[in-house]
């Protein structure tokens, strides 16, 4: 049994893209494979590791769980999409300043993790931000130093 | 000129590329013409091949090929880093749940997979053995044939290798207090979060492999021997693994990916699932008995080990783990006698491979618990145990082997001073402390080369593997340092075996040292280039010149080393070019070969709640102290020990395989796998380092990254005890094993520290 | 993944007509957080995977009226865990909604989904058991009500029929003031499945409900009307001996990978009589009506 192939317009780190594709490949596949985005990264494919994190309308999902169909229409931001007109986004820099990259295979999936934490609360606590990166594994386990620039990154934010 | 950089805590270098998603890793390659490859394994432990049909696989659109032992070279060549077991794809038999029987290589990952689905294996699944006792049995089924054994008296057993390491006679020694037991270790593995990856490209009349490899020149060697090519046709290209941890030293599907690019002319991509991933890979398993004799003082009189370890259906460099983690088993210590061996269990599993440690955490689990069992027989403090035995710098310890090299009681010292540990802990709280040690390597060859260019940037090539210690990091600190160029005008180039000279691996702990070392002598030789290049420009003679980072001086007056270059390399430019190796040769007499060239020495210290209703373990505060000589990167010493310790807490807390009664693993993935998340954190962790500048690396540093994780399970387990009065010996310390501890012990009420408890 | 067409369905009518012309060849997508990885395992390899998501009559809102709270069939944990009438009204609720995975899961997986996944372990569903929550599934007989405590039949089977789809999950407001709670046992702090779920409301009237989850086929619903449980002075050992009644049906897989039946028959004790204490405590706290 063949599938038909389906057409699906979406917007990807800011540019209109339109993809033919089949509709048992995941958005992490097309993202990957089509689009040729390869900084959301492949591990558990189950939705339990965060490696694959990317914003689809505004909010962070597991790009292994989604089929690639279902975000027609949607707003798509990865790991690339986050420095504007090539200048790190605070994040991506305190990331760098606070050494929280150390293999660096899960920091594409923390950086869209934490990024939708900041959006949604611009001052966690520590609780807020091991709570809101609990779906994003590191096994290099620089967690303290994810979180020490996720902080940073939120108390260097000016004041709404 | 520019400020030092080691010692200071410098970004990361590649930190950008991986803040920006432009970090590449094995995965992330794409070849021209690539085909994707899909392994075909059984759903059992053991089985024996009967027939293989590929013929509907072959029919499927897109299929290039479907591989089977009966396609290779016959014999079906056989690898391995210690014994040349492992065949290409399994033959006549499979050995553990897993093990490859077919290969696919298609135009697409669904055509791949819809041809693996299509491929029909008549097997009959064999008793299989997965356990120490089940291998050990005396009709146990044997794991590998006899025949790869010719003449050792073993050969008939699942016992691969049985070490035997000691000195004195324990048999004679005289003790006050004996304190024994067993202590199990768990199956674990090292759940990288870049699942394996490997691709292979016929290149001309040789090959190239892409492999997130930690030892590229090894693997150039092994696959060029399974190929039959001279080294200087095989390529390998070694990107940044996405953590390793040891799973990644040796060679494991590269061999069949360069046999089927070869055969089918296209580049070849195999990517593993994490469940393949699970299956391939992890560390062995161990039950060790010790037995250690104190007198009443607390002084230390032997060490009695008897260790099994359960490693897999393949060598792999298993068997030097259980060796290496044996020999120093019986511990940092004074120890007037010792007696330890140690068996290499084979078992129709995953084949145990090197692991954070390697060996080590499996053998210091039971020996620092048993310190602590002992301190409690004794009536003495843990900490003052410890220090009242630890071996003193320049003392040596192991007979024929190096001294202690560190101020090894000044790290527990600090630990039990961060720890508050003479003040008692909060009501319901316990604390536990141990130490882990850990030889470096034991022989090591690196070159390195440098390239001060004409404008005074730098190019480093150097083999190390940097998969998030930060090697590249380091290598260009020291390049930029010596040679006086800022940090962003060194270029560092690692892991590709046809631009980089060699580098024999990236393990034990050993880079800092070693290739750091080979990286500090070639910018040496390129400042004797300098000076001799500044006499004749001076005309002075050379001893008159001094070369000091980025300075060049002669007499009174100094100048930049830029200018010194501009004006030395004239008109026709050029570079200025430095070699640099550090060796370590073989000592054939020595049980492991050689002596350590250093030492890894972590002392940590753990306060833990205890839920005594549900066996919940909250580590509230996680000390952790290693002597590292030189910390040359501070900020990286700091992630790499707690990222250690978190890793260790794993292993003690949470981890293990689970398999089924016929040895089937039952957890493949992320969903049964648990390992800690940000949520499993310690309430309050904190480290530092002891540093002497008495390493054998640069600027007197040695090699980290291991040490914080061996003493991570048994601090835990002291604190546990510390807290409830329990001893348990076995790992994982989940909450289930806590509780069922907890209600099988003898009922006694809490102990505040330093009173008795009421009869 | 193997292949399969996908639709997507503009309304509810079409979608039935999906399901019904596949039958057993079809799926209803909605998070695909538990589909998905059920594809990628091929435990189901349907022919039609039918996305329920862009379906007008269904909605990802919660709504108040006089009767309760219905909560849309595209509602997805999120949202629920963050409302504030859930939050106040049937807090075992928002509790169970935020842990089902982590944030990523939950900002796709629908509590609709979550109940007709019918996985005994479902947080959500001993929370949906003691609030007394219903099910309304539209199909081709038209609407049915049925509530929850019919709807779950074992793991992975509800009484859903086959050509019929949830629309709305209604939850009654209590007739008086009740404190509520959601508990659970897990292997780690971080995200997990639960050795043990279990949700608990204490109501004015003395009544207790509680019911639990991961200890049996499905997740099961006990009342106790002799008031014992809900009086915050009745000594622990008499509730404890109440409890090992009201929890005779337990009955914890011995082959699961995640806790002994030993261990989970203990645990269910100890949670039950912790929620018990804390949903005492939430009533006498004033929760409201």
């Amino acid at each position: 049994m063949i599938a038909g192939r389906h057409r699906i317009d979406l917007i990807v780190n800011g540019r209109a893209r339109s993809i033919e594709t089949a509709p048992h490949h995941t958005l992490l596949e097309v993202l990957r494979d089509d689009l040729g985005l390869t900084g959301t990264k492949e591990c558990c494919l189950v939705g339990e590791c965060g490696a694959c994190t990317v914003m689809v309308d505004g909010l962070s999902v597991d790009a292994c769980l989604m089929l690639a169909v279902e975000a027609d229409g949607a707003t798509v931001t990865t790991v690339e999409g986050l420095a504007a007109d090539g200048r790190l986004n605070p994040l991506q820099q305190a990331f760098l300043d606070h050494g929280a990259a150390q293999c660096g295979f899960c920091i594409p999936g923390q950086l869209v993790s934490a990024g939708a934490l900041l959006a949604h609360n611009p001052r966690p606590t520590r609780v807020e931000v091991e709570e809101g990166l609990a779906g994003n594994l590191c096994r290099c386990a620089g967690y303290e130093q994810i979180i020490g620039a996720v902080l940073a990154a939120a108390a260097s934010r000016p004041d709404a | 000129m520019s400020d030092r950089t080691v010692g200071a805590s410098p970004a990361r270098v590649g930190g950008l590329d991986r803040v920006t998603g432009r970090q590449a890793y094995v995965a992330d390659v794409r070849l021209e013409g690539q085909l994707q490859a899909k392994l075909v394994s059984l759903d059992c432990a053991r089985a024996r091949i009967i027939a293989v049909d590929v013929s509907a696989a072959l029919e499927a659109p897109g299929v290039h090929l479907a591989l089977s032992a009966a396609d290779l070279p016959q014999p079906v060549p056989r690898f391995g880093p210690q014994f040349q077991d492992r065949p290409v794809l399994a033959v006549g038999e499979t050995h553990y749940h897993g093990e490859p029987v077919v290969a696919i290589a298609a135009e697409t990952r669904d055509a791949a997979e819809e041809a693996a689905s299509l491929v029909r294996i008549d097997y009959e699944e064999l008793p299989a053995v997965f356990t120490i006792s089940g291998a050990l049995a005396p009709d146990a089924p044997l794991v590998q044939d006899p025949s790869l054994r010719p003449g050792d008296p073993l050969a008939a057993t699942n016992i691969l290798r049985e070490h035997h390491f000691g000195w004195g006679d324990v048999d004679a020694a005289v003790a006050a207090v004996v304190v024994e037991g067993t202590y199990t270790f768990p199956m674990v593995t090292q759940f990288a979060i870049e699942p394996h990856g490997f691709i292979a490209a016929p290149d001309g009349d040789g090959i190239v492999i892409w492999s997130s490899i930690q030892h590229p020149n090894w693997l150039q060697r092994t696959v060029a021997g399974v190929l039959h090519l001279p080294l200087a046709k095989v390529r390998v290209i070694a990107p940044d693994p996405g953590g390793a941890f040891g799973g990644k030293q040796h060679a494991k599907y590269e061999p069949l990916v360069a046999f089927m690019a070869l055969r089918t002319g296209r580049p070849v991509r195999l990517v593993l699932s994490l469940e393949e991933t699970f299956q391939a890979v992890r560390r062995g398993a161990s039950e060790v008995h010790v037995r250690s004799g104190f007198r009443s003082d607390g002084t230390l009189v032997f060490r009695d080990i008897d260790a099994n370890y359960l490693i897999g259906a393949y060598a792999d460099i298993a068997d030097r783990t259980v060796a290496k983690g044996s020999y120093t088993s019986a511990g940092p210590y004074r120890t007037p006698t010792a007696r330890i061996v140690a068996r290499s269990i084979l078992s129709h599993t995953t084949p145990s491979t090197a692991f954070r440690g390697f060996g080590n955490p499996q053998q210091i689990w039971a020996v620092e618990s048993n310190m602590d069992e002992a301190a409690h027989a004794l009536g003495l403090d843990p900490v003052a145990l410890r220090l009242q035995n630890l071996a003193r710098p320049g003392e040596v310890f192991i007979p024929g082997d190096t001294p202690a090299d560190g101020d090894w009681a000044r790290a527990v010292e600090r630990a039990a001073e961060m720890i508050g540990w003479g003040s008692p802990p909060p009501p319901g709280r316990g604390r536990g402390i141990a130490v882990g040690l850990k030889s470096g390597p034991t022989t090591g060859l690196s070159y390195a080369t440098v390239r001060l260019l004409a404008d005074g940037s730098v190019i480093v090539n150097a083999g190390t593997s940097d998969m998030g210690q930060g090697a590249r990091t380091i290598f260009a600190q020291i390049a930029a340092d010596e040679l006086g160029a800022p940090l962003d005008w060194v270029t560092v180039i690692m892991g590709d075996t046809a631009v980089v000279p060699y580098d024999q691996q990236t393990s034990a702990s050993r880079s800092s040292v070693f290739m750091g070392n080979a990286v500090l002598r070639a910018c040496r030789q390129i400042q004797d280039r300098l000076r001799a290049m500044a006499a004749t420009l001076e005309s002075v003679e050379e001893s008159a010149v001094v070369v000091d980072h980025g300075e060049v001086r002669v007499g009174q007056r100094s100048m930049p080393i830029r200018d010194v270059l501009v004006r030395g390399l004239g008109r026709l430019g050029g570079e200025i070019m430095g070699i640099g190796e550090m060796r370590k040769e073989p000592a054939p007499d020595h049980p492991l070969g050689g002596t350590a060239a250093f030492f890894e020495f972590n002392c940590t210290a753990v306060e833990v709640d205890v839920d005594r209703a549900t066996g919940d373990i909250v580590v509230t505060r996680f000390v952790t102290v290693s002597d590292v000589g030189k910390a040359l990167n501070p900020f990286q010493v700091r992630g790499q020990d707690e990222g250690a310790a978190i890793m260790g807490l794993g292993h003690t807390l949470m981890e293990h395989y689970i398999y089924d009664d016929a040895g089937r693993i039952r957890n493949l993935g992320a969903i049964d796998y648990r390992i800690p998340t940000s949520m499993d954190l310690p309430l309050r962790i904190e480290s530092d380092t002891i540093e002497n500048a008495d390493g054998p690396g640069p600027y007197g540093s040695k090699g980290m990254s291991e040490g914080a994780l061996l003493p991570v399970a048994p601090a835990v387990a002291a604190a546990i005890r510390d807290a409830t009065g329990v001893v348990i010996r076995d790992l994982p310390l989940t909450p289930e094993r806590v509780w069922r501890a907890l209600r099988d012990a003898p009922a006694r009420p809490d102990r505040e520290r330093g009173e008795v408890p009421a009869p | 993944m193997r292949a399969f067409e996908y639709e997507r369905p503009a309304h509810l009518d079409d979608a039935l007509a999906l399901l019904s012309r596949h039958g057993l060849e079809a799926r209803p997508l909605a998070g695909g957080t538990d589909l998905i990885i059920r594809l990628r395992d091929g435990t189901i390899r349907p022919r039609v995977v039918v996305d329920l998501k862009r379906i007008a009559e269904l909605e990802g809102q919660i709504r108040d009226n006089d009767v309760g709270i219905t909560i849309g069939a595209r509602t997805v944990m999120t949202d629920i865990a963050a409302d504030a009438r859930i939050r106040r009204d049937f807090p075992a609720l928002a509790e169970a909604a935020s842990v089902v995975g982590a944030v990523q899961i939950r900002n796709r997986a629908t509590l609709a989904g979550n109940v007709c996944n019918a996985s005994p372990a479902a947080d959500t569903a001993p929370a949906l058991l003691v609030y007394g929550a219903a099910v309304v599934a539209y199909g081709a007989a038209g609407v049915r009500r049925v509530p929850i405590d019919e709807f779950f039949v074992r793991s992975g089977v509800t009484t859903l029929a086959r050509d019929e789809l949830v629309v709305v999950l209604e939850l009654p407001r209590p007739p008086g003031r009740q404190g509520s709670v959601h508990v659970r046992r897990t292997r780690r702090r971080g995200h997990d499945l639960a050795s043990v779920t279990l949700a608990c409301a204490v109501s004015s009237d003395g009544i207790t409900r509680l019911a639990y989850g991961s200890v049996g086929p499905r997740p099961i619903l006990v009342v106790d009307e002799t008031g014992l449980l809900a009086d915050p002075s009745a000594p622990e050992q008499a509730k404890l001996r109440r409890l090992e009644v009201l929890l005779v049906d337990a009955s914890p897989s011995p082959r699961s990978m995640r806790a002994s039946p030993e261990y989970r028959l203990a645990m269910l004790e100890l949670l039950a009589l912790r929620a018990v204490c804390t949903a005492i405590e939430r009533l006498a706290g004033g929760a409201a009506a």
